[in-house]
């Protein structure tokens, strides 16, 4: 089966190079999806901008920074709280946000003067905090401001404060897939093995690509804690600006989401030699198998499987109770990039879940060949999916759920068809072997919760004609 | 026969194995050398290198995927030194034409990261 042209895209025949159905005997060096480029005028793209990859997705979510956004308010109040990332020092990261707050006559006379005040103001209000990230916005970008040099003036002020710049505005790429890469290589570039941590144990690695959402970071330190393991640093799951200076000391690199964060994966390789291990963390079979290559490269199966046969004791029943009341549901998969390809054969593996459908909006070329090679024949998979597209798909395959975030889902309810936060979580963590029972218990109450027939009802209409099974059960 | 094992051994991979896909052609032929060389050794009864912190990388990655390949394919536990290198190196021969050579990915050769 050649690239699909939906009949929605009949005046955006571009947007065939962007959606593949799958068929047998095909693999990807035959098709393969054109992705991680421009949007194509005239598509409703569900992408973000590359200072929301930047800020929302890895910086952000650091639990002792000051997260100072060089722009107007809106820039800092649509990349704060969107995402549900806590701390284990009282969520600092989700109840602050800070903002130079730009108006027109800053931007007319420049910003610079007004970043070093909010800086110094930020520092002053908040006197145990000494960490900082600054990041540059569309705005402040566009007029020139050097907020490197405003940057090393504070330092050279404040000795005690530790400032990182991202020089990231939203316009810098086609999606927020480069501001995780700008901020990767900003880092390892600026802020790697600027400072050393005391090692703990004989066995060290770096977590990189896990962003702590709705504490996965948390749930999966409980297994190294378990293993007798030290995390050098977390990249960047309740992780500390510190910590993350630290990098160069760890034996190992573990990467969970390549795309964030291979890059720094990569670059602590090609510099410092420390191999990179990629695992998946969602999913029973996933997540054994990874806790078995990590042990296995610290000489400590035994401590592994023994981890694994507990948690698989607690959790498997559990487990198996909603793959019996999931199984041959029809799944949709509209997220990032990654998401896809760890979803698509741990849902399909541990619970019989067929996933129909998959949209990825920053995801590149590598993320398709992954996710067409693990995927299934007869479903859809999507680059840069627009609202048109989801509408059509969703009337070829039918899914029973779908998994993305609130604005598609909202869209969705309308439809009737039930949708689990794929992005934020429903009722988190689902990484690690506890976590995928929750991500089962989320999708067996959205696709078997019946109040959402009831939607269908025009409650106006006092003698309705017939109701359908679902309705009666919800009414 | 050989194909069928070899088409065995290839869709295990291509389903389960992150390693075949890193970011770039050299990391992805690095990958594909190393951890089929350990394979290699893994299931010829040899043992495999482990003094570098790559080669343990290779080793926890092939001893994994021989794990697999004994569960799924038990006919691979009766194969031969010689067969063996002859599976992983069609193996390695397929791998690298669909993820290297004619691999459409517009990055694989970038010289940065």
């Amino acid at each position: 089966m050649p690239m699909v042209l939906l009949k929605c895209d009949k005046d955006i025949p571009e947007r065939e190079k962007h959606i593949y159905l799958k068929a047998p005997n095909e693999d990807t060096r035959e098709f393969l999806p054109i992705a991680n480029a421009a949007t194509i005028p005239g598509t409703l793209s569900e992408r973000g901008c590359a200072f929301c990859g930047a800020k929302l997705v890895i910086g952000g979510v650091l639990k002792d920074t000051i997260q100072m956004i060089h722009g107007p308010l809106g820039c800092a109040y649509d990349t704060w709280h969107t995402k549900r990332y806590p701390t284990d020092n009282d969520h600092f990261n989700m109840k602050y946000v800070w903002s130079t707050d730009m108006k027109e006559s800053h931007i007319v006379f420049g910003g610079e003067k007004r970043l070093e005040q909010s800086i110094h103001e930020a520092f002053d209000e908040m006197p145990g905090i000494k960490r900082m990230i600054v990041y540059t916005t569309c705005p402040t970008a566009l007029i020139g401001d050097d907020i490197r040099a405003v940057v090393r003036k504070v330092m050279n002020e404040r000795p005690d404060v530790d400032i990182f710049t991202v020089e990231c505005p939203g316009f810098a790429g086609v999606s927020q897939s480069k501001g995780h890469h700008v901020l990767n290589i900003g880092w390892i570039n600026d802020k790697v093995a600027t400072m050393e941590k005391e090692i703990t144990s004989e066995y060290t690695m770096n977590f990189i690509g896990d962003f702590n959402i709705q504490g996965d970071t948390q749930l999966l330190q409980t297994y190294w804690d378990r293993l007798g393991i030290q995390v050098i640093a977390h990249f960047t799951g309740n992780g500390t600006y510190d910590d993350l200076r630290c990098m160069q000391q760890a034996q190992l690199n573990v990467v969970n989401c390549a795309r964030s964060s291979g890059y720094i994966a990569n670059e602590l390789k090609k510099r410092y030699g420390i191999p990179r291990l990629d695992i998946d963390s969602w999913g029973f079979n996933y997540m054994a198998e990874g806790i078995r290559k990590i042990c296995a490269f610290f000489g400590i199966e035994e401590k592994g499987e023994a981890l694994i046969a507990e948690e698989y004791a607690r959790w498997k029943p559990k487990l198996d109770w909603y793959k019996a009341r999931l199984k041959g549901k029809k799944m949709a998969i509209w997220t990032g990039g990654p998401r896809l390809w760890h979803w698509t054969k741990s849902v399909e593996d541990d619970l019989g879940v067929q996933v129909v459908a998959m949209s990825s909006k920053f995801g590149h070329e590598e993320d398709f060949e992954k996710v067409i090679a693990r995927g299934q024949e007869g479903t859809y998979y999507i680059d840069d999916g627009n609202e048109l597209e989801f509408f059509e798909i969703l009337e070829l395959v039918k899914p029973d759920v779908i998994f993305t975030g609130p604005r598609v889902g909202e869209l969705i309810k309308k439809l009737h068809i039930p949708y689990v936060n794929g992005h934020a979580y429903h009722n988190g963590p689902y990484m690690g072997f506890e976590g995928f029972v929750n991500l089962a218990r989320d999708m067996y109450n959205a696709v078997h919760n019946p109040i959402r027939h009831l939607a269908a009802i025009d409650i106006r209409d006092e003698n309705p004609a017939e109701l359908p099974e679902k309705i009666r059960e919800a009414a | 026969m050989m194909e069928d094992k070899l088409d065995d051994l290839y869709g295990y991979v291509q389903e389960r194995c992150l390693w075949q896909f890193f970011s770039r052609s050299w990391d992805r032929q690095e990958n594909i050398d190393g951890v089929l060389g350990q394979a290699e050794a893994i299931l010829s009864g040899n043992p495999p290198a482990r003094g570098t912190p790559m080669e343990k990388l290779f080793y926890v990655d092939a001893r994994t995927m021989v794990d697999d390949f004994r569960a799924r394919f038990p006919w691979i536990r009766e194969s031969s030194p010689e067969e063996v290198k002859q599976l992983m190196d069609g193996l390695k021969s397929r791998l690298v034409e669909t993820v290297i050579t004619k691999s459409t990915n517009r990055e694989l050769k970038h010289h940065l990261y």
